[in-house]
């Protein structure tokens, strides 16, 4: 089965701060821009749903022709967002979990100006080995 | 589908509005506008032309508090399908417009309204309105055009009330009409189909179910009567019969409409109150409708009905539930076939979406949209497509600040498709409209501009399709905007031959765009502020203090002290005066930009020139060609034509013909983010980092009109190169080329080697006072070079003869010219005010002033030479040596006193001329004058003849001394002296003050000598100088003059005796002769001499010899006397044949004694017996010698003081003549 993932950090003034597509369905350009797009749409509802619950994991949130968007989001107002297919709720979450791990490590990197974008290629790198792990 | 549907919409009488005849746009919009002001009719304001022509049946008719709704489909409308469903969907009425002064022909005119309505079988109610008739018009008017209404002309605000007017009759008689529907209406004859029912196979048992929905479908009908009519009461008793009766007859269908249409009555009936129990009632019956409708599979229907419940409850609050409605309608609208009615659906998410606030969904949905649009590939398509998309972008942040506040254009729309795209456009440009730009609104808008961060990859695919949309519909400024922002922000994320193909574009929309188009959106290059210069040296503007006379030395410090902390505090008090930039009217002024171009391709500049903020200011365009990946520093310049203040804001560009402004303000922001690591790349990289933050450019005051004075020095390139102790006087030309005379000015000097400047002609710039303008004065600067720069000096060594070095701009002496035009506000302003001065100015001309290694002294030496003396019948005068006789005074050589030789004493300067050009020197004495009780010091030029000194060589300048008058020093000084020096150590207690006197004086001698004699030199055609060689003289003076001008203990002379033969008159006259003539060195006068002078061969002539003792001692000495001739040979030592010279008296071993300072003669005779030149020579041996003579002796002997001294004299000459 193919499955679309768009998966997009979004930093706290609402600009991307890492993006890939971990899917390995056939990469088509104008695609991964709508699923971009989707993300972005998706991001006024993830506002309102951030205050009425104390969970970081909001589930999907919003969906759009066939594609889901689960939010998780941290304690820091970024937001990790995941444009995927209907899949099992428990790997998004534990892949959620992990990048959030990671993410931590990247913060913790002095030389990081939070709100700037991630250019390590090992986060990348380690953020596609968990999207094959969980998808 | 349609558009903008709403619960309320069941209660909208639809009404086709339509141009007639001929039909400006700009007419049609007026007139539309006066219709469509009347959408809402109140009942009370129509029963004035309602009549009730039988019992109405709209029983519970609100006359107070009802009103009749309009729906106006501007351009009308197609025929809809399910019009028998729903009476709404139904055109009622027609309206046509008429303007008059084109449709010249009424008749035709309505003509083609007649032919309008037909197409609009529904419409009972016609009117065509006639606007602006003229007066034939007015009589062609005939009774038989029924529908036709002809407005008076009359300004707009009359025509507005004729037009309510007929808007209320208008509804009146809409409302009579659907009273007779009501009235007409049986449910036997009516046939309310939908294009749900099935009509192909009726069979017998359908036809009885119809009939029985018949009587559901006619209530149904007649209840949306109601609700046009405006009785949401009579329309709720019906929908609720027409339920029932549905309900039984499972007409889900028309249940589900009837359903709507209560919710609409109820709705209406309730408007003002919307209350908790409204909201859940209504979305309780709503969820109902939903489930109707998807049963009946009318898909179109659920989803509108979804719509109109997402925008009933269209709050803040109950966000979570729309999105949900909408999300849902979004998911089921897979289904729809038609493109258009999906159009519809997103465009209402999309409004729906930004009603809420949910900005990105609206965004998200708009994009859609246009997209949609896209597809359909007409240029109306692509058109609305590009309106759209700009639309999004403010929520994409695609818009920069300064073009948000401009507010969005507005396009105009062609006539045929005014309709629909005017509808669609009005939808989505509802938001704007609903939210009126206030400042407030701007303010939060820039704040979130600021915080909000980029998603670049969205804006690239927006601003990528809105370029595309806008050449698709041939609108070249907003492609050349969508390009420009492309290029701008995103030029990092696009590949380099992408890069190339959005240059292309860019120049192409260009070339369709007029040329000089202007656009709010700057495109490449990017420019930043650089730098601000202030006014150069040359233009500096100087605050004048009121009563100073020195005025630019400013506020002198008060207080006890010199130095108070406070004053020249320098740190913030000092960055301040940085800031302030002052420029003046009328006078060009440059700022420095940075212009970068980051992109792959060549930018070719038409014009960049500065854009101001505030007041006048004229911009100097220039044209730039930047190439790829390139930055460069570009100073652009102006002139301020009035006074205040301005600031310079940016740059106008002109690229490709379009012109932009590019503001500094935007650019450092980009820096700063890209600093912050939020932007993507920094234009300026290339240009050398970002490390230096710009400044944001000041406020510059612009002071009016003022003198300006440009200082010049004539002739040569501005630098001065000169020899050591060269003297040159420089012209420097003054020329006012302000509009304002120079009143006041006065000239100062500052900076180092300021002593190489001698003179400044202060008098003859006052006296050109006031300078017109235009006026030009030139001030004389002498100029005499002092040591060379040391500088220049190691330069001219390594690289040797070669004057590559430049001294640095500080280590010039400046040339500071303070001046002010005239402070003709004195005059008006009142006295008692504080007097506000017209600034002065300042222009510094640094005087570049190379001074370089002349000639070099390499050594100073005085030298003595001694000339015998011609025996004669007096001795050698000294006295005729003193300054008054006029005769030593030409003659080179005078006579050693002491010696009683002539001796020649010569000053040898050794010069070494390192240069690479010739020098000529002559020497000079400065000769002092009285002159009028005033002591000047005047320069007498010596008659020697110039010495030539070639490049690289040396050369010895010889200076007689006796030209300087050398006093003679006297005899009794020299005595005491010499035993004072000879033997200090033993006589230092014998110095007495006088000694000290005399050290004194002879050193005052020395220094009046040294300072007299001048060496001048000439290099080429007009460098002159004179040698700074005093310091050298004076120590080589020093040095050997002692040895020189000390006098010998002893004093030989020769003189003949007074006896002789000589015949007395011959004598007399050679006396008289060897008076004048004494010394002479030509060769006639010698000869001349020689004859009276001389002694005759065989004659015994007597001659004398006088011994003096110098010396304060009486010597006993032993004397001889020696004669040698021309060969050297001594005469006397030979006898006989060979004696050449026969003698009486005694020669040798004359034993005397000699008191102090005392003289001794001693007398022999001599006989010559071959005529030629002899040599007399005295000479004394001293045996028993004192330590007086001692050290003098040394000089000529041995240092053995038991050796008897040796004195000789100076050799005397003897000519003897021949007899004849």
């Amino acid at each position: 089965m193919a499955n679309t993932a768009c998966f997009v950090i979004v930093g706290r003034n609402n600009s991307p701060i890492y993006e890939s597509e971990v899917g390995n369905a056939p990469k088509k350009d104008e695609a991964m821009h709508q699923h971009q797009f989707i993300l972005h749409a998706a991001l006024d509802i993830v506002e309102d749903l951030a205050w009425t619950t104390n969970t970081m994991y909001l589930k999907s949130v919003d969906r759009f022709n066939d594609l889901v968007v689960s939010v998780y989001i941290t304690a820091g107002r970024t937001r990790l967002m995941l444009l995927h297919d209907s899949r099992s709720d428990d790997g998004i979450k534990n892949f959620f979990q992990d990048v959030h791990e990671l993410y931590m490590k990247v913060l913790l990197n002095p030389l990081y100006v939070p709100g700037s974008r991630i250019t390590s290629p090992y986060f990348d790198t380690r953020v596609r080995a968990l999207a094959r792990k969980y998808f | 589908m349609e558009p903008n549907v709403s619960i309320k919409s069941g209660c909208m009488i639809r009404v086709a509005v339509l141009p007639v005849g001929e039909m400006p746009a700009a007419h049609l919009r007026d007139y539309v506008a006066m219709v469509l002001q009347h959408s809402r009719i109140d009942l009370s304001s129509v029963s004035s032309f309602y009549t009730e022509h039988q019992k109405s049946p709209f029983t519970q008719q609100p006359w107070e508090k009802g009103s009749l709704r309009f729906k106006f489909m501007v351009g009308g409308a197609a025929r809809s399908p399910w019009e028998d469903f729903q009476a709404q969907r139904k055109v009622l009425g027609v309206i046509g417009l008429c303007h008059c002064p084109l449709s010249h022909d009424l008749g035709a005119a309505y003509d083609q309204f007649v032919a309008i309505c037909n197409a609009y079988p529904s419409a009972q109610t016609k009117r065509c309105f006639a606007f602006h008739p003229s007066d034939a018009q007015v009589e062609q008017d005939d009774k038989k055009r029924q529908h036709l209404v002809l407005f008076p002309p009359a300004d707009q605000q009359t025509l507005e009330f004729h037009m309510h007017t007929l808007m209320q009759d208008f509804a009146a008689s809409l409302l009579m009409q659907f009273e007779s529907w009501v009235l007409l209406a049986e449910p036997v004859g009516a046939t309310l189909t939908t294009p749900l029912d099935s009509q192909a196979t009726l069979n017998a048992e359908e036809v009885s179910k119809a009939k029985k929905r018949r009587l559901c479908r006619v209530q149904k009908t007649i209840g949306d009567y109601c609700l046009l009519a405006g009785s949401p009461v009579d329309a709720n008793a019906h929908y609720t019969t027409a339920i029932e009766l549905a309900r039984l007859t499972g007409d889900v269908f028309w249940q589900a409409g009837a359903i709507e249409g209560s919710i609409c009555a109820l709705v209406v009936d309730r408007t003002g109150q919307k209350d908790q129990a409204l909201e859940e009632e209504v979305k309780f019956q709503y969820f109902e409708v939903i489930q109707l409708y998807r049963r009946a599979t009318a898909l179109i229907f659920e989803l509108e009905a979804a719509l109109k419940l997402a925008r009933f409850l269209c709050r803040k609050e109950l966000a979570r539930e729309v999105s949900d409605l909408l999300t849902g309608a979004v998911e089921s609208s897979k289904n729809l076939t038609d493109a258009s009615d999906r159009l519809v659906l997103f465009v209402e998410v999309a409004r729906i979406f930004e009603a809420v606030g949910y900005q990105r969904k609206a965004a998200f949905f708009s994009r859609q949209v246009a997209q949609l649009y896209q597809q359909q590939g007409s240029r109306w398509a692509a058109m609305s497509s590009l309106q759209v998309l700009l639309m999004t972008a403010k929520s994409y942040h695609i818009q920069s600040r300064s073009s948000f506040l401009k507010g969005c254009c507005l396009v105009f729309l062609g006539n045929h498709t005014f309709c629909q795209v005017n509808d669609l456009y009005s939808l989505l440009k509802w938001k704007s409209s609903q939210q009126p730009l206030t400042d407030e609104n701007r303010q939060i808008f820039s704040i979130d501009v600021g915080c909000e961060g980029q998603w670049s990859t969205l804006q690239m695919d927006v601003l990528a399709d809105t370029l595309a949309a806008a050449v698709r519909a041939g609108d070249p400024l907003a492609a050349w905007k969508a390009a420009a922002q492309l290029l701008r922000r995103h030029y990092p994320l696009i590949t380099p031959s992408s890069q190339v193909s959005l240059a292309y574009a860019l120049s192409s929309v260009a070339a369709r765009l007029p040329t000089g188009s202007r656009c709010s959106e700057p495109a490449l290059p990017f420019i930043r502020l650089h730098l601000l210069p202030p006014l150069p040296l040359q233009m500096e503007v100087v605050k004048r203090t009121l009563g100073k006379k020195d005025w630019w030395a400013g506020p002198s410090s008060s207080g006890p002290f010199i130095y108070t902390p406070f004053t020249s505090k320098g740190g913030d008090s000092r960055d301040n005066e940085k800031v302030e930039v002052t420029w003046v009217v009328g006078e060009p002024v440059q700022v420095i930009v940075e212009v970068a171009n980051p992109c792959a391709f060549e930018i070719s500049v038409d014009s960049i020139s500065l854009s101001v903020d505030s007041g006048d200011f004229e911009a100097f365009p220039l044209s730039i060609v930047l190439p790829p990946n390139t930055a460069q520093v570009v100073s652009l310049s102006g002139v301020a034509l009035s006074a205040g203040s301005l600031v310079v804001r940016g740059c106008f560009v002109n690229l490709d013909g379009i012109v932009s402004e590019h503001l500094f303000e935007d650019i450092e922001e980009l820096i700063v983010d890209s600093m912050k690591g939020l932007s993507l790349g920094d234009p300026f990289r290339s240009a050398g980092g970002t490390k230096i933050r710009p400044s944001p450019c000041p406020e510059i005051v612009v002071m009016p009109p003022l003198p300006l004075l440009v200082a010049q020095v004539v002739g040569g390139e501005g630098a001065v190169v000169l020899y050591e102790g060269e003297i040159r006087e420089i012209q420097i030309s003054l020329s006012n080329a302000g509009v304002v005379p120079v009143v006041e000015a006065n000239v100062s000097l500052t900076g180092k080697q300021r002593e190489h400047v001698i003179s400044v002609g202060h008098n003859l710039l006052q006296a050109a006072l006031p300078l017109e303008p235009g006026a030009a004065v030139l001030i004389p600067v002498k100029l005499k070079a002092g040591p060379p720069n040391s500088e220049l000096e190691n330069g001219l060594r390594s690289v040797h003869g070669s004057r590559v070095k430049v001294p640095k701009e500080g280590n010039c002496p400046m040339l500071i010219i303070h001046y002010a035009g005239p402070s003709q506000q004195d005059r008006t302003v009142d006295r008692t005010e504080s007097v506000q001065l017209p600034p002065g100015r300042r222009v510094a001309l640094p005087l570049q002033l190379h001074v370089l290694r002349g000639l070099c002294l390499a050594q100073a030496r005085l030298l003595s030479m001694e000339v015998p003396a011609q025996i004669s019948r007096s001795l050698p005068d000294p006295n005729s040596c003193k300054p008054s006789s006029l005769e030593s005074a030409v003659s080179l050589v005078r006579m050693d006193p002491y010696r009683g030789s002539w001796s020649l004493r010569l000053l040898e300067l050794e010069l070494w001329n390192a240069t690479d050009v010739l020098f000529e020197i002559t020497v000079g004495i400065k000769e002092k004058k009285v002159n009028d009780g005033n002591e000047t010091e005047l320069e007498a030029e010596c008659l020697y003849p110039t010495t030539r000194i070639d490049r690289e060589y040396s050369a010895r300048v010889l200076i007689p001394l006796e030209k300087f008058k050398l006093p003679v020093l006297d005899k009794a000084l020299l005595g005491k002296t010499s035993p004072g020096r000879e033997s200090r150590n033993k006589l230092e207690e014998r110095i007495s003050s006088t000694e000290k006197q005399t050290k004194k004086d002879f050193n005052a001698i020395i220094e009046e000598l040294s300072s007299r004699i001048c060496v001048k030199w000439h290099s080429g055609r007009n460098s002159s100088g004179e040698l700074p060689i005093n310091d050298a003289i004076r120590e080589a003076l020093q040095a050997s003059a002692v040895d020189i001008l000390i006098p010998d203990p002893l004093t030989f002379g020769f003189r003949l005796a007074k006896l002789t033969s000589v015949h007395p008159a011959d004598y007399e006259d050679a006396c008289d002769h060897h008076v004048q003539v004494d010394g002479e060195n030509e060769p006639a006068t010698l000869k001349q001499t020689n004859m009276k002078n001389s002694v005759l061969a065989r004659e015994v002539t007597p001659i004398e010899m006088l011994v003096r003792n110098n010396t304060r001692e009486a010597v006993t000495m032993t004397l001889s006397v020696t004669c040698r001739d021309v060969t050297g040979a001594s005469c006397l030592g030979s006898v006989g044949e060979k004696a050449t010279v026969l003698w009486a008296g005694a020669l040798n071993g004359i034993d005397v004694e000699v008191s102090a300072n005392g003289e001794f003669v001693h007398t022999f005779a001599l006989c010559f017996l071959v005529p030629g030149e002899y040599t007399l020579l005295g000479a004394a041996i001293i045996h028993h010698a004192t330590e007086a003579l001692r050290p003098q002796a040394k000089i000529l002997q041995t240092d053995n003081s038991l050796e008897p001294l040796c004195f000789s004299g100076p050799p005397f000459g003897v000519h003897v003549a021949g007899t004849s």
